[in-house]
């Protein structure tokens, strides 16, 4: 059994929550009282994370921090498909770790500019926005280009990979950060058909896609 | 310079408003919504819900219609006038309470719009000889001004020759308006013309937005989309550095409509609408044996949103006016679709409707009114429907239908040829029975079957021939129906009324006393005194007429209230039921 | 109008009032820390002996200003302090929780967040499995008064379907509500428990202006609730604000316009249409677009 070190509101835990919705893995959230309580940096918590910070997963003994890491681990062992993170495939293998770096900047800017404004964290907030604005240009374009070669996804594949994931908790939280996505209409669209995917999970600050 | 609020505008792309998508778009800094509806109608909305203000490009396209992410007001496709308030589901919204709309035109794979545009969108003539080919747009941090004037030394590859990327093209301007420019780029023999609009997004921002002339070979078309999108950015980064270092320009602020004076506070029921619409019969067949449908579409205007369970008034010579139920389902709004029955004892309003009127002929109608609405918060909806009575309810089905809520719809007629609307019926088809050819006391038994298990979480809706209606509602309240869980439309009130009585009408906010003589109703008394007051069958069966009683005993002679209300005593369908007290105290 | 340029308030219906600053679990002794309180910062600590003390970060004397602690908060004036603080007495008695669980902040007025609390319509839509479901819609009538003696704005006799009204709840209950709204930007909610007959819980929600368009919100619960942990407690409440949030934060405009013509209400928003009008008649222009202003 799977269990996850978890904050609801979190990006990065959400992160977690959605790739093991899609795959449908079964797990076991530990709350986590990261704020106001800010238990991730007490003395028991940093035994089971040194860093003192979430997601951590805890799979039968074996212990992995840091989003995209988790990510990453729990594709490769729990996708029999092959296609979350498909590591037959050295081409799309090198794309998705590609656009897993991409996402470290989505984080770092998009979904900081959300910790300053939700919880008050002491970041450049002028900085975070510039650079989400900077980073979302970027991948709207890409997007529009991928929909003009008949691809729904960021990688080149005709289905998603965790690099998806990885960006979608920062792209669709922005607006929380004060970062707007008014001017990019295909990451939009895109996140509309993220959230059409089988399995999709959503949080508190997503809104589901409606039905009627 | 041409006023940018009386031009228009590119706000998108088209292929931007994808199926059941709703772009969120901003034009001289007013935010929109943009959506277009399954019958391909490009709808330009004001950003925000006129409950409390949130924007509508969160909320949900279904194809027909908008709902609101917040309280799940439902607003319709094309007039964007509310259909539906689930706080309150027995009430129907007045049909006043319209978002406000901004045309839209597609042309050369932009969908253009403005504030208040005038005439129509301009031509570009290398486009109308060309065959144009939308490139991607870009989003630029700089005033359309400072924009447009960097478009000026723009530069680009004509089509064949983009790997020549050291070749240095020529550059011509073709055309420079204060909307767009034309640039043709020439290298050697090659030449290709490019249209840039520029979209006033709001005092720092703007949108390029180029079209090509000519649409190239499939296989070239990426290539040439990513040189476009490479040479335009660098005109956008230097649009982007001359702007940075002007002064900040003055907002742009776009006023947000006041909401009309009758809309603040909930809108009385009673609200008078005298206007009759114009509308063109576009389509005239027969649905069923006896039954011919219309299908009438709005000259000029588009015609007002309507909701599940609403009627129309169809005016015709001779001073006749007849009501009939839309049958349409949500969103379905480029035309109104009504089935009208020949009546063997029609007092001429179906005779004329079924002889006379014919395809291209221009009828007045109201505009559509609810007295039938239907809730939405039920559990299970059962409707049941006799003959043409079925119209109001196919429009429930199809309403019930699109939102995944549990319905039954049973339809009771003659014969196979006396069903009407089939390919209504197909869009709901798995919840529809239909029973036909019984006698009346086995469409009785039937209904019993129906209506055997009442629960607090289902409502009855039933519309049919009064017979029907009058046993439906005692076998219902027989099993246990409580009187506001069933609700009927009469057509008729085909009861002996007795407007024998003398009595007198205090109208209370206006302290006025008048006098009802016998063989006057109420109705014409206070139209004598030159208080307006809707009404539409006046006979009793339709509701439009009601008037709230603050003391007095009334003579209920409608076929409208039902017991319950009866009882409280406290409304009176003005044009038929009268006073058993000397005197009525009305709320008028 | 409401504020000079440099965005400080000048409307004296607000600074006249007590402000929630911070939790007071988070002022430490002899550690300076900032909040942002009407467009000015303001900068607390708390001495070894516990004295918690609040100054203008711009005073150069360090003025200490008038500070009040109750609900687990510290609320400060930059005006003439009223007497005393509004009274919760369910937070005086001996059996209940008192739980602060977060301040979360927000880009909206803080009186669109006290009229959104005030909001039961959009619990199916905006709370969807938890606090509404569809199609169990419908706002009954209810019944709005100010109260003659402390001037709080009531509304009561309030009932909605919940499918889970609160963590102690195992299935979907009507749940009868009580509003009060006893100063402009904080509101409390009593609430049928499941646990009790009689006593209600108690949720509210202090704004902290930090400007006209931006408030921290103070959630503050007082609960019969033995069972459930303070964690679980908060994390049900960061649940259901989370929510709340990008609906407050896609409200356009974000100051609540006080002119009845502005937007449309219906009858379920009889509340929201008395706290407006009682916005109005109290003199506030700070966080609203007052009568006659546009």
């Amino acid at each position: 059994m799977i269990t996850l070190y978890d904050y609801e509101l979190s990006a990065n835990c959400y992160k977690q929550r959605l790739l093991m919705s899609l795959l449908d893995i079964a797990y076991e959230s530990i709350p986590v009282d990261f704020f106001p309580g800010l238990e991730h940096k007490s003395e028991a918590f940093k035994k089971i994370n040194p860093m003192g910070h979430i997601p951590v997963i805890d799979d039968d003994g074996f212990v992995l921090w840091d989003a995209h890491a988790i990510l990453v681990y729990l594709a490769a062992k729990y996708d029999p498909s092959n296609r979350w993170y498909p590591t037959s495939n050295p081409e799309l293998l090198g794309e998705t770790a590609s656009w897993l770096l991409f996402a470290e900047g989505t984080t770092n800017t998009a979904s900081a500019a959300r910790l300053f404004v939700n919880l008050g964290y002491d970041f450049d907030i002028d900085a975070c926005r510039a650079g989400a604005h900077r980073l979302f240009r970027q991948l709207d374009e890409h997007l529009w280009f991928r929909e003009r070669e008949g691809r729904d996804w960021v990688c080149s594949a005709p289905h998603p990979t965790i690099a998806d994931v990885a960006l979608f908790p920062d792209v669709i939280l922005s607006e929380e950060g004060g970062v707007s996505r008014l001017d990019y209409p295909a990451l939009r669209r895109w996140t509309e058909r993220v959230k059409a995917l089988d399995g999709f999970a959503t949080m508190p600050g997503i809104f589901p896609l409606g039905t009627s | 310079m041409v006023d940018a609020q009386t031009s228009w505008h590119p706000i998108a792309a088209a292929d931007d408003l994808p199926l059941r998508h709703v772009f969120h778009g901003q034009l001289l800094g007013r935010e929109l919504a943009v959506w277009r509806a399954d019958d391909n109608f490009v709808n330009v909305w004001e950003n925000r819900c006129l409950h409390r203000g949130v924007r509508l490009s969160i909320g949900t396209n279904n194809g027909m219609e908008l709902t609101c992410r917040y309280h799940g007001w439902r607003y319709s496709n094309r007039s964007a006038g509310c259909t539906y308030i689930p706080a309150h589901p027995a009430d129907a919204p007045a049909r006043t309470i319209s978002n406000r709309t901004f045309p839209a035109v597609e042309r050369y794979g932009l969908v253009w719009s403005g504030e208040t545009p005038e005439g129509d969108v301009p031509t570009v003539g290398v486009l109308e000889e060309g065959s144009p080919f939308t490139l991607r747009s870009l989003p630029v941090n700089a005033s359309a001004e400072v924009t447009f004037d960097e478009l000026r030394f723009h530069t680009f590859q004509p089509c064949g020759a983009h790997d020549h990327t050291n070749a240095t093209p020529i550059i011509s301007i073709d055309q420079l308006d204060d909307r767009s420019i034309v640039l043709t780029s020439t290298s050697d023999d090659l030449r290709s013309t490019v249209v840039f609009f520029v979209q006033p997004v709001d005092a720092g921002r703007s949108v390029i937005r180029p079209v090509l002339s000519h649409t190239p070979d499939q296989h070239e078309q990426i290539v040439i989309w990513r040189h476009h999108a490479l040479m335009l950015a660098s005109t956008v980064a230097r649009a982007e550095r001359v702007f940075a270092d002007q002064p900040d320009p003055p907002p742009m602020v776009a006023a947000i409509d006041e909401v009309p004076v009758d809309l603040r506070t909930l809108p009385d029921p009673s609200t008078n609408r005298q206007a009759p619409l114009r509308v063109q019969v576009s389509r005239k067949w027969s649905t069923a044996t006896g039954v011919a449908a219309f299908e009438l579409t709005s000259i000029g205007a588009p015609l007002p949103a309507f909701q599940p369970g609403a009627h129309i008034d169809v005016h015709l010579s001779k001073g006749l006016i007849r009501q009939y139920s839309l049958t349409n389902g949500p969103g379905e709004t480029a035309h109104y679709r009504i089935g009208v029955k020949l009546e063997p004892d029609s007092r001429g309003g179906s005779e004329l409707m079924h002889q006379s009127v014919r395809e291209g002929d221009v009828l007045a109608i109201s505009e559509p009114r609810n007295n039938f609405p239907l809730r939405r918060d039920s559990l299970k909806t059962i409707l049941i429907a006799g003959g043409i009575g079925v119209t109001p309810l196919l429009a429930m089905a199809q309403a019930l239908h699109s939102m995944d809520l549990e319905f039954e719809l049973h339809y009771f007629a003659q014969s196979e040829d006396h069903l009407a609307f089939g390919e209504v019926r197909d869009l709901v088809a798995a919840s529809v029975t239909t029973h036909l050819a019984l006698s009346p006391s086995q469409t009785a038994a039937a209904i019993e079957e129906i209506v055997r298990s009442p629960q607090p979480t289902h409502q009855l809706y039933v519309c049919g021939p009064g017979p029907m209606l009058e046993s439906t509602r005692t076998i219902a309240a027989r099993a246990g129906w409580a009187d506001e869980s069933i609700h009927f439309e009469y057509f008729k009130n085909t009861t002996r009324r007795d407007d024998s009585s003398t009595f007198e009408i205090a109208l209370a906010r206006s302290a006025t006393t008048l006098q009802v003589p016998s063989g006057t109703s109420i109705l014409q008394v206070l139209r004598a005194n030159d208080v307006a007051l809707p009404s539409s069958c006046e006979q009793g069966a339709c509701g439009t007429c009601v008037v709230s009683v603050i003391d007095g005993d009334i003579d209920h002679q409608d076929v409208h209230l039902n017991e319950t209300e009866r009882a409280a005593g406290d409304q009176i369908m003005t044009c038929v039921s009268r006073a058993t007290s000397p005197r009525l105290v009305l709320d008028l | 109008m409401n504020a000079v340029p440099d965005g400080r308030c000048t409307n004296a219906a607000i600074l006249n009032q007590w402000h929630p600053l911070v939790a007071v679990d988070e002022v430490l002794v002899d550690e300076h820390r900032e909040a942002t309180l009407l467009g000015e910062k303001l900068t607390y600590t708390a001495r070894p002996d516990g004295q918690i003390l609040v100054w203008r970060s711009a005073d150069s004397e360090a003025v200490e200003l008038p500070i009040e602690v109750d609900y687990l908060c510290v609320w400060v004036c930059l005006g003439s302090p009223p007497d005393g603080l509004f009274e919760i007495s369910e937070f005086r008695e001996s059996d209940r929780r008192n739980v602060h669980a977060g301040t979360i902040g927000v880009h909206v007025s803080a009186p669109r967040a006290v009229e959104n609390f005030l909001d039961m319509g959009h619990f199916p839509y905006v709370h969807t499995n938890i606090l509404g479901v569809e199609p169990h819609t419908e706002v009954a009538e209810y019944e709005v008064h100010i109260d003659p003696q402390t001037n709080d704005v009531w509304a009561t006799e309030c009932v909605f379907y919940q499918p889970i009204a609160a963590t102690t709840s195992t299935e979907g209950q009507m749940s009868d509500y009580l509003y009060r709204v006893p100063h402009p930007y904080c509101v409390i909610l009593y609430k049928t428990t499941p646990m009790h007959d009689e006593r209600m819980d108690v949720i509210a929600l202090f704004c902290r202006p930090v400007s006209a368009d931006h408030i921290q919100a103070h959630m503050f619960l007082s609960l019969l609730d033995p069972d459930n942990s303070e964690a679980a407690i908060r994390r049900f409440q960061q649940t259901i604000f989370g929510q709340d949030k990008p609906i407050l934060e896609n409200q356009h405009p974000k100051l609540l316009p006080l002119d009845p013509r502005a937007e449309t209400p219906i009858r379920a928003d009889k509340v929201a249409i008395a706290y407006r009008r009682w916005l109005s008649d109290m003199g506030v222009t700070y966080g609203v677009i007052p009568v006659g202003a546009t």
